[in-house]
């Protein structure tokens, strides 16, 4: 797979150099571009970085600054502290909350790759037509409204009618009695409604990294995995000897995808089980949402908990861009 | 090589072949079959979906769910579905005219500062929404835009994504045409009205394609600034629908199945164009 440089030198014309009127144009192009991001991008993520050192709640009488100061008062680092080692209860559900959405992408990941990596691999192995329609129908639920699959999975999950319990009992099982509120059923530590919403968020989103493994598996040469065949190799050797090692980079890269994504899953957390129950299923954005829209008390302590998830993610999207930079030839 | 072991490849690979079909089927129908079963229930009546255990089609169905729905008054569907089609299709053709826009000055022009100034745009695309909702929110108050269309369509004028994509189509396009066409005495806006948005028909399509998509299916943000009903878009409804009707559930899912269906419309013509789309984005 190629892939072209961020920053590339190009050439503009023959000469090399633009005229005056031609430099005017790109500014009064540019300019007007980079002062909106600059309002709608780059002000407020200072304002978010500022914000999570206040106390601060809109409603409060602050300085000219922001509304912050005055009634909403700097304190330090006080709020990050809270989030880490504080008793209150927005603080406390706030770290239950960190571990849901760390074992909601800890779960999230395998579960997508195990059905993604084979199914990819079968799809690339049938014929064209097939494969195209295939691919587009696995493909639905991923350009689907969440909010609409929700509705869906609420339909599949119904406890007694809903098309789970159906199933179950067609094939002689017995159906959890709630699937979705029952703070009781933990199997591995992973309770069950968690369980139910990485199935429903598996099933919505592995069209995505199906088609990208569908498009690396046609990038590897034919000659390559032909020369498997011809040496007696099944279709489980082939896979295992010749598409995995290949397939590494783009495996490792979509995971990191898969896992920055992950972390910000909120549709399906905030109707489907609405962080319920217990708190089995309150994650980060989810807590942030709640915190500042909800109950808006203080928006400092929601500026920070965005900030701790912003850390995250930054460190996994710096690592995305190393792997891309990696040189990569089959 | 005797004629044994050359034949069992072969079998093995018939064999792998008819189950390589099998699971592939059995993956479509695990895709399919949440769709199928709202579908055929909400042709059910009221009495069939309130049925213990309930059968899986409908003896008599019934599209009475949907006409109550297209008709209720009480129910501000035209409304919400024009300000669904209205942000979408203004956030669309503002994203085209940006995107291209400054990504054909990212191209084709020097100047100083240019790549810190695209530095500065790609910024947009390592920061997650959650980062930005709340300052934005305060400033969508303070802008005297909340509870307004405008608040979904503002603070999306710059779309970085777009302007790196378009960046990236604009580059490889000859220079030789821009400088025939300055020679001819065209103006450089004219150049990229003219000369280079005419020759960007499927990336513009691409870009305009994800960008409806995207804003259609959209909820956070506009659950954030629209609060009264009338503003609501298509997803918000369904929410709210959701939480009026527990009781009604055929209502629920008919309209589910309404907000579906634009986006699938779309995407039974452009399926191909989409998937590959999809696929690309993601290596840049």
């Amino acid at each position: 797979m190629q892939i072209t440089p961020i920053f590339k030198k190009e050439i503009v014309s023959e000469s090399g150099k633009l005229t005056a009127k031609q430099r005017r144009f790109a500014y009064t192009g540019i300019v007007p571009i980079l002062l909106y991001m600059g309002l709608f991008t780059l002000f407020p993520i200072l304002w978010a970085v500022v914000m999570s050192f206040f106390s601060y709640t809109p409603i409060r009488e602050g300085s000219w600054f922001l509304g912050l100061g005055g009634q909403n008062p700097f304190v330090g680092i006080e709020n990050y502290i809270e989030l880490f080692t504080g008793t209150g209860k927005p603080a406390e559900v706030f770290r239950l909350a960190v571990r849901n959405t760390f074992l909601f992408t800890a779960l999230v990941l395998p579960m997508n790759l195990i059905i993604t990596l084979p199914l990819a691999v079968l799809l690339e192995s049938i014929g064209e037509r097939f494969k195209t329609l295939f691919r587009a129908i696995y493909f639905l639920p991923t350009i689907s409204s969440s909010v609409a699959l929700v509705i869906i999975w609420d339909y599949m999950y119904a406890p007694g009618w809903g098309l789970l319990s159906i199933m179950f009992k067609a094939v002689g099982l017995v159906p959890p009695k709630s699937w979705l509120q029952d703070p009781n059923t933990i199997y591995f530590g992973v309770p069950l409604a968690m369980l139910c919403v990485v199935i429903a968020h598996v099933w919505q989103d592995f069209g995505y990294n199906l088609v990208i493994f569908v498009a690396a598996l046609q990038s590897i040469p034919k000659t390559l995995r032909e020369a498997a065949r011809v040496d007696g190799a099944n279709i489980w050797q082939e896979f295992w000897l010749i598409v995995v090692p290949l397939l590494r980079r783009t495996v490792l890269l979509t995971s990191v995808l898969t896992v920055i994504s992950s972390l910000q899953v909120f549709v399906i957390f905030q109707l489907l089980t609405r962080g319920g129950p217990k708190n089995q299923t309150q994650t980060m954005l989810l807590s942030i949402y709640e915190n500042a829209f909800r109950f808006a008390n203080n928006l400092g302590l929601s500026a920070a908990m965005s900030m701790i998830l912003f850390i995250i993610i930054l460190i996994l999207t710096v690592t995305q861009f190393r792997i891309l930079r990696t040189e990569w030839e089959y | 090589m005797t004629t044994e072991t050359r034949k069992k490849p072969s079998i093995g690979f018939m064999l792998g072949k008819s189950g390589a079909y099998a699971v592939l089927i059995l993956g479509l129908v695990a895709t399919l079959l949440p769709f199928f079963y709202i579908i055929v229930t909400s042709l059910k009546t009221d009495a069939e979906l309130r049925q213990t255990p309930p059968d899986f089609f409908s003896k008599e169905p019934t599209l009475k769910h949907y006409i109550t729905i297209l008709t209720d008054e009480k129910i501000p569907l035209a409304r919400n579905l024009f300000n669904s089609i209205f942000v979408s299709v203004s956030r669309v053709f503002i994203t085209l005219f940006t995107s291209s826009f400054a990504g054909y000055i990212f191209a084709k022009y020097h100047f100083k500062g240019k790549n810190l100034a695209f530095g500065v745009i790609l910024i947009q695309i390592m920061i997650p929404f959650q980062v930005v909702m709340i300052p934005n929110y305060l400033l969508v108050v303070k802008l005297g835009l909340i509870d307004s269309l405008w608040a979904l369509i503002i603070p999306a004028f710059v779309d970085a994504y777009g302007i790196f994509m378009m960046k990236q189509f604009i580059e490889s396009m000859p220079a030789e045409l821009m400088d025939a066409a300055r020679i001819d005495g065209a103006t450089e806006f004219g150049i990229y009205s003219k000369i280079i948005l005419p020759q960007m028909g499927p990336v513009l399509a691409s870009l305009g394609i994800f960008t409806f998509m995207a804003t259609w299916n959209d909820y956070l943000w506009p659950l954030i600034v629209l609060t009264s009903p009338e503003k609501r878009t298509i997803p918000l409804l369904v929410v709210w629908f959701q939480t009026q009707h527990v009781s009604n559930q055929g209502l629920v899912l008919a309209a589910s199945i309404l907000t579906l269906l634009p986006i699938f419309l779309v995407y039974i013509f452009l399926q191909r164009w989409i998937v590959d789309q999809a696929t690309s984005s993601a290596f840049k």
